[in-house]
């Protein structure tokens, strides 16, 4: 991983050079929040504000989108196609968590199908990181194996240095981008100065929660009858606002809107495996009756079913789910209780 | 899509009203309307239904989604309501609905309430006349859906 | 609070019910809570961070709940107003919950930041409120704290709003609405939205496009906000739930006040008065009709 120095007037032009520029900006609505959105300069750019309310997930799978179009003719029906090639864009000041969960994703998104739109997306998209500093008490990547200075999923890892950033190029990809930007070689200085950020920001929150031990993934299958999910979801609305503001939540529903003539479009749509009609059948039957074991789905999954399948925890601790419920439901505490349970070794029998 | 693009480009303009009237008072003044031969602008779709109770709100909304550029609600007037007591019912859903429409900034003069009753062919055709005027200089009311989420590749 | 906790031990403990829905403490400030032993009674408290509108999980939707027995719920003056609607519109039995009404001074709008109450910190939906000594209980407890500091901000923002021209309030709703993802955590947290298949979930016919374009978004408000006039009790939980901070407040207060204005109706915690859609009167207005 090679270190190079970018001065704030680098970074600027860097930005002045490229067509497309998302990063955090104030939003309009609150200026203590942040919304990861289009900018045409660096100076629009928010630093060392909070995480931005929504994740990157919605540059790479928004929040509705058209597969396909059709029309009925007389000779059948003639379907289009979308394209799967998208613009080039660079992510500015991801969120270290939000890169990470597009790795983490990466998986599903190309087990026994490739999806063609969601890498179209990734392969134009370079992605450059900072090292996060908007950590709360929400906050838990380190549990989960990352960190505010994790690389995974960044083309370039920022570090804020004096002047200007300590820039890692992690990829390729990452080492094309500052090619033609007149990044020079980091000073002894600046490592040095990086370094010590990188540990500060650790600090504020390795505490947050334990981290996930080995064999929790098998605990969590084990213990699929255990009575403590019959209480945990009391107070879930079973609205699925973490699932649409979670980075790597990325259930769709697909559907067929068809206009009153011969044209119509299918579209995939976010959805939700909190809501009621999630699994609800043709039949009439939903083998996830009540908010207790669809919860325990969305614990299931993403600790369990996902590691299992793919080697991934499916989530990388941004804590967005915990902000935004208005439930009150915690995740590091949920997590803390379960970890809990399975250090003691508890299982069907105990309670 | 509920904006027909083709139809749009290969024709100029001209306003698309949708009319939901109720079975006994205003669709029977419009069928005077039309028998009396009163001259009518040619841009309202007439839905019957049984009484202005039942025109849900839900009904003007989906009309708006689906490319009307504007909407008449019609019925008895109150107290000759066929089910005696429906319009009056009619009356404070429709004026909710016309605040909230006016609160979103849907503009009052796209949709239309009246009591017309079986034997006001005229005011049936004024209520035409005048709705088609007002929407035809109000404009189009739709630009296609809005992408949301990340530009579409 | 003293009093509560102990009743709710009481209750508890004679097995008048099986479960307290109240307040307590979590890790991102008050939350909650289903108490069902008497010893925990003591995880309850009341204060100004209690915002939430337990109200809605008495949903007979909501099964794991309901199968915990029989509820005594903690209310607040505004929340015992969903309390009556609930009753009213036949989806609870009055006596099938016991109703544990506090006396309440205000509580905050952003409750995480535990401020002194003023009129910016209090919660926009306080300023108004005559249900601050509830009027549905079964027990009442606290003493009545003295009026709160009146947070103005969203009279003022329904007034701004109203002096624009219409092309100015859509611009304004485009803008706000663009950012709604559809997923109905709006309808969820609202103890008013109880029917078991919304509007919203019928596809013969479809009412509503499920997929979350501008004008997807803005026909579901509309369609839920007409679906809440009159019954909407104000508590704003809509807007508190919203992942995407959209002010769907603004909606409920001007419903509100629409209802109010023009049939003298405001939403009340008594569970016999009726709906003002479900009734009319032969000298409602008809100026809008032509």
């Amino acid at each position: 991983m090679t270190q190079r120095f970018l001065s704030h007037a680098d970074l600027a032009a860097l930005v002045a050079a490229h067509r497309r520029v998302i990063a955090p900006v104030r939003a309009k609505d609150d200026a203590r929040q942040t919304d990861y959105l289009p900018i045409r300069a660096l100076a629009d750019a928010a630093l060392g504000a909070a995480l931005p309310r929504r994740s990157l997930k919605e540059f790479f799978l928004p929040p509705t989108e058209v597969l396909l179009s059709y029309r009925q003719t007389k000779e059948g029906v003639e379907i289009k196609e979308v394209p799967t090639q998208a613009q080039p864009q660079v992510i500015l000041f991801a969120s270290p968590c939000d890169a990470a969960a597009l790795e983490v994703v990466d998986k599903v998104m190309d087990w026994e199908y490739r999806d063609e739109l969601w890498f179209g997306r990734r392969e134009a998209t370079t992605i450059v990181g900072l090292l996060c500093s908007s950590m709360d008490s929400s906050c838990f990547c380190s549990a989960i194996g990352l960190g505010p200075d994790s690389p995974r999923g960044s083309d370039v890892l920022l570090t804020p240095v004096e002047g200007g950033y300590l820039a890692q190029v992690i990829t390729p990809k990452g080492e094309a981008l500052l090619a033609h930007c007149a990044a020079r070689e980091a000073s002894a200085a600046a490592v040095a100065q990086a370094e010590t950020a990188r540990q500060q920001a650790r600090k504020k929150v390795e505490n947050n929660a334990p981290a996930i031990p080995d064999g929790f993934a098998a605990w969590l299958e084990e213990n699929f009858d255990h009575p403590v999910w019959r209480t945990m979801a009391l107070r879930c609305h079973g609205c699925g606002a973490c699932a649409g503001v979670c980075p790597t939540c990325h259930c769709f529903d697909i559907v067929d809107e068809h206009d009153s003539s011969d044209e119509g479009v299918r579209r995939r749509n976010w959805d939700s495996c909190q809501t009621a009609k999630f699994t609800l059948q043709a039949s009439g039957h939903n083998p996830r009756q009540g908010q207790s074991e669809r919860f325990r789905q969305r614990i299931q999954h993403k600790f369990s079913i996902y590691p299992k399948r793919f080697g991934e925890i499916l989530c990388t601790g941004c804590g967005r789910c915990c902000r935004v419920c208005a439930g009150g439901m915690d995740l590091p505490e949920i997590l803390g209780g379960l970890i809990a349970l399975a250090k003691k070794g508890q299982g069907e029998s105990g309670q | 899509m509920p904006y027909d693009e083709k139809q749009q480009s290969d024709r100029p303009w001209s306003p698309k009203i949708v009319a939901f009237v109720c079975n006994w008072c205003t669709y029977t003044g419009a069928d005077l309307a039309g028998t009396s031969r009163l001259k009518m602008d040619a841009n309202v779709r007439v839905i019957r239904l049984a009484c202005s109770s039942r025109v849900s709100p839900l009904f003007i909304i989906k009309a708006f989604e689906r490319g009307a550029d504007g909407v008449i609600v019609s019925g008895c007037h109150t107290g000759d309501c066929h089910y005696s007591t429906g319009n009056y019912y009619a009356r404070r859903r429709f004026a909710i609905l016309r605040d909230l429409l006016q609160f979103m900034g849907v503009d009052d003069d796209r949709v239309t309430f009246s009591w017309v009753s079986a034997s006001e062919g005229n005011k049936w055709q004024e209520v035409v006349n005048e709705t088609t005027a007002r929407v035809r200089a109000l404009g189009a009311l739709h630009a296609p859906p809005q992408e949301k989420g990340g530009e579409t590749p | 609070m003293k009093e509560l906790q102990e009743l709710a031990a009481k209750l508890l403990a004679d097995g008048a019910v099986q479960v307290v829905l109240g307040y307590e403490e979590g890790p991102r400030g008050v939350r909650p809570a289903f108490i069902t032993d008497p010893a925990q009674a003591g995880r309850l408290v009341f204060d100004a961070r209690c915002v939430q509108n337990l109200a809605t999980y008495l949903n007979p939707r909501r099964q794991h709940i309901v199968q915990l027995g029989k509820p005594a719920v903690v209310v607040k003056g505004c929340d015992a107003r969903a309390i009556a609607g609930l009753v009213r519109e036949r989806q609870i039995a009055r006596e099938s919950v016991v109703v544990i009404a506090v006396r309440c001074g205000g509580v905050l709008q952003r409750p995480e930041e535990n401020a002194a109450l003023s009129s910016e910190t209090t919660a926009v939906r306080c300023a108004g409120c005559d249900a601050r000594e509830p009027r549905l209980y079964d027990y009442i407890l606290g003493e009545l704290p003295p009026d709160p500091p009146v947070n103005a901000s969203r009279a003022e923002q329904i007034a701004m709003l109203e002096k624009m021209t219409p092309a100015q309030r859509k611009g304004f709703w485009d803008e706000e609405l663009s950012r709604c993802i559809l997923c109905h955590a709006c309808r969820e947290a609202c103890p008013m939205c109880f029917c078991v298949q919304c509007t919203a979930e019928r596809a013969l016919p479809q009412w509503i496009d499920p997929s979350p374009t501008l004008h997807a978004s803005r026909a579901w408000q509309m369609m839920r906000v007409l679906h809440q006039a009159g019954r909407c009790v104000d508590c704003l939980e809509c807007e508190r739930a919203c992942p995407e901070d959209i002010p769907l407040g603004l909606f409920a207060r001007y419903i509100s006040g629409a209802v109010e204005k023009r049939f003298g109706y405001k939403a009340c915690d008594d569970p016999a008065a009726p709906a003002p859609l479900g009734v009319f009167s032969t000298e409602d207005g008809e100026e809008f009709i032509r």
